[in-house]
């Protein structure tokens, strides 16, 4: 996983392997995800590959993240007030993120 | 019969069509690969993987095929030149042979089954998983990341692990000279030394570059035409491999008319 978080800072950034895996090394552990950095896609379960893919979106320059459909993407997520501060714990560039789902799904964020 | 012409240019704009694209595709490749800004970390990554499966992985059988290789077809060689009373020519039919010809050979051919099938369905099937459209949303260049490194690992290996079969099936050809005429080491090697000329050598790598090229280019490009779905995948594979064969034989008959003139 952490090759695949490391890709877009060694490719736009130019930057050293290494330190672009120790960032996202230090990203993963803030979820105490550090032992998946390892791991190959097959092998993490949907939450898991769910904060890699929004790790990813955080290591590229743009300022908006759009999040399309999470419960499309871990379907068994009880609770998005976890999946939220999570995100939120993440986001320390304050880039813009907006999450898109259908109304399907609304009864869902009414905890919010 | 209107129809038939109809069809027969149809085909042959469509042939024109994809030889066009397939020849703008090897050209951007090169442009890439003259290109600092291509090598970034994440590719340089990539190359060492690619080396390291390409040309390290393969060594113990490539090292067993070579010297079983080697001690035959050199005996062979030195069973028919004796037959034929040529024994003074020896040394440079041997040369020719095994570096001109055989070496890059045999390693195109063992690396084509081996890497050039192993690239192609992998290209194809990420073509068909959407992860190559993934990458491309983040800008990310798929010529940099995925098609640069394994283009220059398919030189760097075969040449490499020509010029290795060439060494190794030389020194086992000793091995057959030894038992069946009893050749003193000292001779052999004076033998071939003598019959070795720089352009045995230029050809070797010449040969083995453009191989090393076309056994990656073609799966990669075969492997990114892939339509999207999974029974699709096997015959990407086939059609990189035909177009690959034919591609090496095409080098092969090129660089034999090329060494004739």
């Amino acid at each position: 996983m952490l090759e695949n978080i490391a890709l877009i800072k060694e490719v736009k950034e130019f930057m050293p392997t290494y330190q672009a895996q120790r960032e996202g090394l230090e990203l993963l552990s803030k979820l105490k995800l550090a032992h998946i950095g390892v791991k190959r896609v097959a092998q993490c379960s949907n939450e898991e590959l769910f904060y890699v893919m929004f790790i990813r979106a955080m290591m590229s320059k743009k300022d908006d993240i759009i999040i399309d459909m999470p419960y499309s993407i871990i379907h068994n997520l009880a609770d998005v007030i976890k999946l939220i501060s999570n995100i939120e714990l993440l986001n320390n560039q304050q880039k813009n993120l907006f999450i898109l789902d259908s109304l399907n799904h609304k009864i869902r964020y009414n905890s919010l | 019969m209107f129809r038939f012409i109809e069809t027969i240019g149809d085909k042959t704009i469509q042939s024109f069509h994809s030889i066009y694209e397939a020849l703008k595709f090897t050209f951007l490749c090169l442009i890439h690969m003259v290109n600092p800004r291509s090598y970034n970390p994440a590719m340089r990554m990539v190359l060492i993987k690619q080396i390291y499966f390409t040309a390290v992985t393969i060594l113990p059988l490539f090292i067993i095929m070579a010297s079983i290789f080697g001690s035959i077809i050199i005996g062979m060689v030195i069973v028919v030149a004796t037959q034929y009373s040529l024994q003074d020519n020896i040394g440079s039919i041997i040369v020719t042979f095994v570096i001109n010809e055989f070496s890059p050979f045999f390693t195109a051919l063992l690396i084509s089954l081996r890497s050039g099938t192993a690239v192609n369905t992998e290209i194809a099937i990420m073509s068909v998983n959407q992860e190559l459209n993934t990458l491309k949303e983040y800008d990310i260049d798929l010529i940099d990341y995925l098609f640069l490194p394994r283009i220059i690992s398919g030189v760097i290996s075969v040449t490499f692990l020509s010029i290795l079969f060439a060494l190794i099936m030389l020194s086992s050809g000793y091995l057959f000279t030894l038992f069946y005429m009893g050749m003193d080491f000292h001779i052999y090697t004076s033998l071939l030394l003598n019959a070795v000329e720089i352009k045995d050598l230029i050809v070797l790598l010449v040969k083995s570059i453009a191989f090393g090229f076309v056994i990656m280019l073609i799966p990669i490009y075969s492997g990114f035409k892939t339509a999207n779905s999974y029974s699709a995948v096997p015959i990407s594979v086939l059609n990189g491999m035909v177009k690959l064969f034919i591609a090496i034989f095409f080098i092969e008959v090129l660089a034999l008319l090329i060494q004739s003139i």
